[in-house]
């Protein structure tokens, strides 16, 4: 946890050597997500899934403390109209092995999305598009007249969706 | 410097640093006793000014973070207060070297130094010092403060010499380079004299004059000082010294725009300040930078006169956005020094203060972050542990409480650290508690019985783990079953079936040395954890109080006054009374239970666990009366779907009872369920009455039991039933034993009866009884037994089925074409007929055998005791089932004219149905021996009936009784009369036991028939000679004598008849089928041989005489003849009954004698 620092400042030039001196294991390229929540308004998760399944509460851990900033950054954007309010909220935060990214949709549900730090090719607009899947995916799924709002998402369509977000560390 | 000091904020810089530490044998406790007072003495108005000078107090500072004291001064320990501990004068030498032992190692930076000697008294203690002061005890200084204060004065002077010292230290002079402990040696050999080197002295010493201005409570000074300081490092690159400038110059202006603070806790400790607050409130309201933008609000308000140092304050001063900025420059100029990671940790986290106050969430959040990852060397675990906790507290400050938790469960998992020697499972478990907001984890039950679950499952699950295995270490195991009853009951929904059974195996193992309990467990800190009903193992559906069983449920004598009509509404029905919810809310039961009688309450129950779920100890919960609660346990299959469960329990007394919930005992946990927390939970209400004690009756009867069950028409309920089998006509004695078997004395009973299927007719009583007999046994004792006999007759239609009146029809002679009254019918003699039935309608003969059942209800309503008194009874209801055999049939009736006008025969076929030769007898009549599926005609000579001697009493009674059932009756009434006088009786003889019984006609009774048996109205009597003349009287006269012929009609008929005329026809029979009316040589008439009778009144008569002579001697018969005319027609042609007369023509007696 202690490994690495954040580049929230562009002329900090320390850690850029720090990371520099670390440099040798990393862990192996993944193009896309490692992990996708969907959170309910209450805050309590309708859907999780992430890559590698064996440290699964690990993610949990993540996903949840990332909502203080997501409550944060809703309730900073609440002044603004909500028509024009933007859904993507952006980097949420980074930690040393991954960036969490957040979107809000307008009943207040939840997407999270954790990518690999190191996966630089992955750019704010793919992300941006990536919810926008992830968000008409779970809009399919709240159609499905059998699906009570509130409960776990098992739907098949979702997660194969969800499933294409993430690729397998090799 | 390597020991980050956490708790530091903006406000620090302003404060000198005093470490109070103790030296010698100091009691801890004594020693914090001094300390805390000493540590009041925060804020000292410096006399003559406005100045306020701040304290720091530390009783543990380490000496290298010391040296760091050029570099920001309110690092460098400027006072040090030594206590000590002095019994006597001896010591006292040895006491005050330590003294100086101690001074010496913050020797080159303090100012001051004091010795606080506490029990030392003598002359030593007499000599009056400075800076030592000597104390009798550590109770007896009340002066203590004084001296601080007094010290405190002194350091002033200290820091004012230093601060004037340097800054007008502008001289020519050589400034000297103020350094860090690392910079040192980089310095070695450097050009002393180059303009570059001259600038970074002179930044460095502005920028330590302005820490000096701060500390001595110059705020505006120390703006320009760090301003200037600013500008001449950033020119010589001087990172780490630049940012300490900027670090300063961001100090000043927090505090100068936040006087409240902005560590939090000691945020108020600047209201002690006599002329400051109103200073700072003044000047620090809610539009803080306004007051920045326009001076001259700030001059008029302001309390310092000097305008020209509030304009340029207000210039000089960052504004709370620049802080900010401020401080990120100075922290990315720190992060270029590995050796300054302490003073880069330290700055962020006291920008993170100010963010905080700021609400400033997310950018605090980044500072936290780079903070995190700020690494320091190898820390030490309890260095971690503070760590983790501070940046959870940070976090929780600016309102990231999931992230602070996280550190927070963090540090507590660091407490126990498996490199620690000794886990700290206290304080893990502590820290742990504190974690439970941050995951919206509440420790009481009822924030989740309110709908379903809704929190983040997984994470809550691992901390209630951690809180289990966390308290199980603490050696709490209550604290643990409490937990692991909380983690199942409200997780279980979470739970895989392989974490179910764990999770019970291990409750069960924590239960088997401390059960679960419904008590609050109550921490040492005061939190008060509340009890875990398991109210989901076994989940309850439903809860039904049920009523008592039907035999036992008590009733409400009817009062006169009609109780039951609503006094509220003078409307018989309303649609809005109708739809009260307050009534529905109310949930009051419309059935009573009894004081002493068994309850039960029906549960729908069912288990959720992958396995047998056994509940133990399951009882209910009531409040109202008193009530014994009779605990079942019971075993629930896996998964199990709902599955009823009746708990039962005993009202003590009478009154109402509310059932609150049921306790239970699952997995050596108890709990206690209440039905208002239970969600989803269907109920037919919770109230109901309790009414005083009855008594309970048993009976039993001498009959057996039956195997039908009774289904009564109407609500009642039958509680035993007995059946028996009867022939046809036979009665049967039924003994009932009464037993009362409460406990109270049974004092009343009724008996009353109820036929349930009324298809089959039946004639009599079917039941009779006397009650008398049984109540003369009255009141009965508990215990105690009485008899009641009820008789059971069944007499029901003796007349055959229809299949069997075709069966028999071959025989020829038909009933209902019966001219009665022709003297021309052949067969007039009564004759006993057999006729064999063939062997293959024998074999038929349970077509014959058609077994009719009756079924009635004997209700016994009883009452006693306190119940009685309240006027409640009880009910028991005996069935009756009685299956009728048939026992003998009347296939056919008919009647034969008697000779005698007045009688006739009653021809009955009888048709054994039994399987047993039975003997049937009638009254004057020889038994006859009937074999099994036999029929015989038996003749019964009867009397004509005077039917209309019964008055229509039953016709007036039942007014408004429709014609045809006034003819029922009066036809059954006819029946009756009948049937008295035939007294028929069957008899079976081939049981062990005689059966016998009798047979009835009325059913069998044709109209016709009827009609035949009834004297006509109109009463004939045909005398000749003034004798009575009938069918069998032959009457002897003498050959050539006039005979004498009357005939008299009596009129018995409500109505006038008449008038008639008549016509007496002789003739001879010659006993073969021919009559010989052509007599006109051998009778003579004397007169007409037609009589006229004139029209006769009721109850009159009127007589007609005429005579005959006989020629010749012989038998005659006479027939009289009615003309055909209208009058006659109208009148029933057996009204016309009159006798045949038989005159035997003799020529003399004198010859008859020569014969």
């Amino acid at each position: 946890m202690e490994s690495r620092r954040v580049h929230w400042l562009p002329e900090i030039t320390r850690a850029e050597v720090r990371a520099k001196e670390e440099k040798g294991e990393r862990p192996p390229l993944s193009k896309m997500a490692v992990c996708i929540a969907v959170i309910a308004k209450e805050n309590y998760p309708l859907y999780i899934k992430s890559v590698p399944t064996e440290n699964e509460l690990k993610f949990h851990y993540t996903v949840h403390t990332s909502l203080d900033v997501v409550d944060e950054k809703i309730s900073a954007m609440g002044k603004a109209l909500v028509d024009q309010r933007e859904l993507y909220l952006g980097l949420l935060y980074p930690t040393e092995d991954y960036k969490v990214y957040g979107y809000v949709t307008n009943s207040k549900v939840k997407f999270v999305m954790v990518v690999d730090s190191s996966n630089t090719a992955l750019r704010d607009n793919e992300i941006r598009s990536m919810f926008r899947k992830l968000h008409n995916s779970y809009t399919d799924v709240m159609c499905n007249p059998f699906y009570n709002p509130g409960d776990q998402i098992q739907s098949r369509a979702f997660d194969n969706i969800v499933t294409s977000m993430m690729v397998q560390v090799c | 410097m390597s020991v980050p000091d956490y708790m530091q904020c903006a406000e620090d810089h302003q404060t000198l640093l005093v470490v109070v530490q103790p030296v010698g044998i100091v009691p801890e406790e004594s020693f914090f006793k001094i300390y805390k007072r000493i540590s009041t003495v925060s804020q000292i108005n410096v006399r003559d000014s406005q100045r306020v000078l701040y304290i720091r107090y530390r009783h543990h500072y380490p000496p290298e973070n010391n040296e760091w004291g050029d570099f920001q001064t309110h690092r460098k320990v400027v006072g040090l207060i030594t206590i000590t501990d002095c019994s006597s004068g001896k010591d006292w030498p040895q006491t005050f070297e330590k003294f100086h032992l101690q001074k010496e190692i913050y020797g080159s930076t303090l100012y001051d130094s004091r010795l606080f000697v506490f029990g030392l008294q003598g002359e030593i203690a007499e000599q009056p010092r400075t800076d030592v002061a000597f104390y009798p005890s550590y109770d007896e200084c009340e002066n203590v403060e004084k001296r601080i204060e007094d010290f405190i004065e002194s350091l002033f002077i200290v820091l004012e010499s230093k601060r004037l010292d340097r800054a007008t230290d502008k001289s020519g002079d050589k400034i000297p380079l103020l350094c860090v402990p690392f910079e040192k040696k980089d310095f070695v050999g450097l050009d002393t004299d180059s303009r570059h080197y001259k600038k970074r002295c002179q930044g460095r010493m502005r920028k330590h004059v302005g820490d000096l201005c701060l500390q001595a409570g110059m705020l505006q000074d120390s703006l320009v000082h760090y301003h200037m300081a600013v500008e001449l490092l950033r020119s010589v690159n001087d990172f780490l010294w630049l940012g300490a400038a900027l670090e300063g110059l961001c100090s000043a202006s927090v505090i100068y725009h936040y006087p409240g603070g902005t560590g939090g806790k000691v945020g108020a400790r600047r209201a002690q300040g006599s002329s400051v607050p109103t200073e700072a409130a003044n000047r620090h309201r809610p539009g803080a930078q306004e007051v920045l933008i326009d001076p001259g609000a700030l001059t008029s308000n302001g309390i310092n006169a000097d305008t020209s140092t509030e304009i340029g304050r207000a210039k000089n001063c960052l504004s709370p956005e620049d802080i900010i900025d401020k401080y990120k420059e100075a922290i990315s100029y720190y992060s270029k020094y590995k050796n300054a990671g302490v003073i880069e940790l330290e700055a962020c986290v006291k920008a993170v203060r100010v963010l905080a106050i700021q609400k400033r969430s997310m950018e605090a959040s980044e500072f936290l972050q780079n903070a995190v990852y700020i690494n320091l060397r190898q820390l030490s675990e309890e260095e971690k542990i503070q760590r983790y906790s501070i940046l959870s507290e940070l976090y929780e400050r600016i309102g990231f409480h999931r992230k602070s938790a996280f550190f927070k469960r963090v540090a507590a998992m660091q407490c126990v650290a498996p490199s620690i020697t000794e886990p700290g499972w206290r304080a893990c478990y502590k820290l742990l508690l504190e974690t439970l907001p941050g995951y919206s984890l509440s420790l009481d039950p009822k924030d989740f019985s309110k709908g379903t679950h809704r929190g983040w499952a997984a994470v809550q699950m691992r901390l209630l783990h951690e809180l289990v295995y966390a308290s199980r270490r603490m050696g709490n195991p209550a604290l643990s079953v409490r937990h692991l009853s909380f983690l199942l009951q409200t997780m279980l929904d979470f739970l895989s079936d392989q974490e179910k059974k764990d999770v019970t195996q291990s409750l069960e193992n924590y239960t088997s040395k401390c059960p679960g309990t419904m008590e609050f467990i109550t921490l040492p800190d005061g939190l008060k954890l509340p009890p875990v009903p398991f109210t989901k193992l076994p989940i309850v559906r439903s809860v039904k109080l049920l009523n008592l069983p039907v035999s036992l449920r008590p009733q409400k004598m009817k009062s006169l006054l009609g109780q039951n009509m609503s006094t509220k509404s003078p409307f018989i029905y309303s649609p809005i009374i109708a739809h009260n919810r307050g009534e529905e809310r109310s949930k009051k039961i419309d059935f009573q239970w009894v004081q002493g009688d068994v309850c039960e309450v029906q549960l729908m129950v069912y288990n959720p666990m992958p396995f047998e779920l056994r509940v133990e100890n399951m009882g209910l919960l009531t409040s109202g009366v008193e009530f014994e609660s009779l605990p079942a346990a019971l075993s629930l299959p896996a998964e199990s779907g709902l599955y009823p469960v009746t708990l039962v329990g005993v009202p003590q007394s009478a009154g109402q009872i509310t059932i609150n919930g049921y306790h239970t005992s699952v997995f050596g946990v108890f709990s206690d369920c209440l039905l208002d927390k239970l969600p989803g939970i269907k109920t037919n209400g919770c109230t109901v009455e309790v009414i005083p004690a009855l008594p309970r009756l048993q009976i039993s009867t001498s009959l057996p039991r039956s195997a039908h069950t009774l289904q009564p028409s109407s609500g009642d309920e039958i509680t035993t039933s007995v059946s028996v089998q009867l022939y046809n006509g036979e009665t049967q004695q039924l003994i009932i034993k009464l037993e009362n078997i409460g406990t109270e004395p049974l004092e009343k009973l009724e008996v009353t009866s109820k036929m349930i299927n009324t298809k089959g007719k039946l004639f009599g009583d079917f039941l009779s009884w006397n009650l008398e007999d049984t109540l003369s046994q009255f009141p009965l004792k508990p215990g105690s037994t009485a008899t009641f006999i009820v008789y059971i007759k069944v007499k029901l239609d003796f007349s055959c089925q229809e299949n069997l009146l075709q069966d028999l029809n071959d025989d020829g002679i038909s009933v209902s074409g019966l001219p009665l009254s022709s003297p021309f019918r052949q067969v007039i003699k009564p004759r006993v007929e057999t006729k064999p039935i063939n062997p293959p309608e024998a074999s038929k003969a349970g077509d014959f055998s058609h077994v009719k059942t009756l079924e009635a209800i004997l209700n016994f309503k009883y009452s006693g005791g306190p119940g009685h008194i309240d006027r409640y009874y009880r009910n028991l209801s005996l069935g009756l089932h009685v299956e009728v055999e048939p026992s003998v049939f009347f296939t056919r009736v008919s009647t034969l004219p008697a000779t005698s006008t007045r009688q006739c025969y009653l021809l009955l076929d009888v048709f054994n149905s039994t399987e047993h030769e039975l003997t049937i007898s009638a009254r004057n009549n020889e038994d006859l021996v009937l074999h099994a599926g036999e029929c015989q005609r038996m003749a019964i000579q009867v009397d004509k009936f005077n039917f209309e001697n019964y008055p229509d009493s039953p016709g007036e009674s039942t007014q408004f009784a429709n014609p045809k059932q006034l003819e029922e009756e009066r036809q059954q009434a006819k029946g009756l009369e009948i049937n008295s006088k035939l007294d028929i009786l069957w008899k079976i003889i081939s049981f062990w036991k005689c059966r016998e019984g009798e047979a009835r006609v009325e059913g069998v009774l044709s109209q016709l028939v009827l009609e035949h048996l009834q004297l006509a109205p109109l009463q004939w009597d045909v005398l000749v000679e003034g004798k009575l003349c009938d069918c069998d009287i032959v009457t002897d006269c003498t050959v050539g004598d006039p005979v004498k012929l009357e005939v008299k009609l009596t009129n018995w008929s409500p109505q006038s008849v008449g008038p008639f005329s008549l016509t007496v026809i002789p003739y001879q029979d010659y006993q073969n089928g021919v009559h010989n009316y052509d007599l006109q040589d051998g009778i003579t008439f004397v007169g007409s041989n037609t009589f006229y009778i004139d029209t006769v009144k009721p109850t009159e008569n009127s007589v007609c005489i005429g005579a005959l002579l006989f020629l010749y001697t012989g038998d005659f018969y006479l027939n009289i003849k009615f003309h055909e005319d209208n009058s006659c027609r109208e009148l029933p042609l057996s009204w016309f009954c009159l006798p045949s007369i038989h005159i035997r023509a003799h020529l003399l007696l004198s010859t008859q004698v020569c014969y």
